[in-house]
């Protein structure tokens, strides 16, 4: 069996700025997240600004040919992701319902949001 | 302590994100784009003071936007400032 090497514990906090359908970075900070969760590196997600819309449930890609980001966010907690904020006024802003979301997440105001960078060793801004 | 870089304008999501998350302690190093941030007089640079954090820009950019004379209260630096910066921080978040 191979051996892979535990990345010295670090935490790394992966920071989602970009709606799930308009560019490529929605989908990279998700896979990224999922990699490094792979290599048994601690991993949370900040879904931040436009980041929150990735969370609508009910996503329907299939006719703009895009995989369904909403399933693969449904998958997190079966990758050892367990921790997941979002910015709360951006909720606020888009109205999103987080009792219906994905996955489960945490909503957080600036001040918490502040001490959450601070608690991560690596931080990965998408 | 965290530092940042910030290479979208003060129009930008990006810029408005950074803003809410700068926190006193941390630097700001503006590049690209985000040299328009450190203009004084302006708004954005007046959100950028009042968050407590240092604020330094990257002199070739400043220099390609022509706004060198504007940039007041700022630190501006090199290359080697920002390897510096980078040295100085253990950890750093890049907006964009």
């Amino acid at each position: 069996m191979t051996t892979v090497a535990n990345n010295s514990g670090k935490k790394l906090l992966a920071i989602i700025r970009h709606s799930p359908y308009g560019d490529s970075l929605a989908r990279t900070s998700i896979e990224t997240a999922l990699a490094a969760s792979a290599f048994d590196q601690a991993v949370c997600l900040l879904f931040l600004g436009d980041g929150v819309l990735q969370l609508m449930p009910d996503q329907e890609p299939g006719a703009l040919g895009s995989r369904n980001l909403g399933r693969l966010l449904a998958s997190l907690p079966l990758y050892d992701i367990e921790s997941v904020y979002v910015d709360a006024q951006a909720v606020s802003r888009y109205q999103v319902k987080l009792e219906n979301t994905p996955v489960s997440a945490v909503p957080l105001q600036p001040p918490e949001m502040v001490e959450l960078l601070r608690e991560h060793d690596l931080l990965l801004g998408f | 302590m965290i530092l940042h870089t910030l290479n979208a304008s003060p129009a930008s999501a990006a810029f408005a994100e950074c803003l809410r998350l700068l926190a006193p302690g941390d630097a700001l190093l503006l590049l690209g784009d985000g040299v328009y941030c450190a203009l004084a007089g302006t708004t954005a640079r007046a959100q950028l003071d009042a968050a407590g954090a240092e604020l330094y820009v990257l002199h070739d950019d400043v220099a390609a936007a022509g706004i060198l004379g504007q940039t007041a209260g700022t630190s501006t630096v090199d290359i080697d400032g920002f390897v510096a910066l980078t040295e100085r921080f253990a950890r750093q978040l890049a907006w964009y």
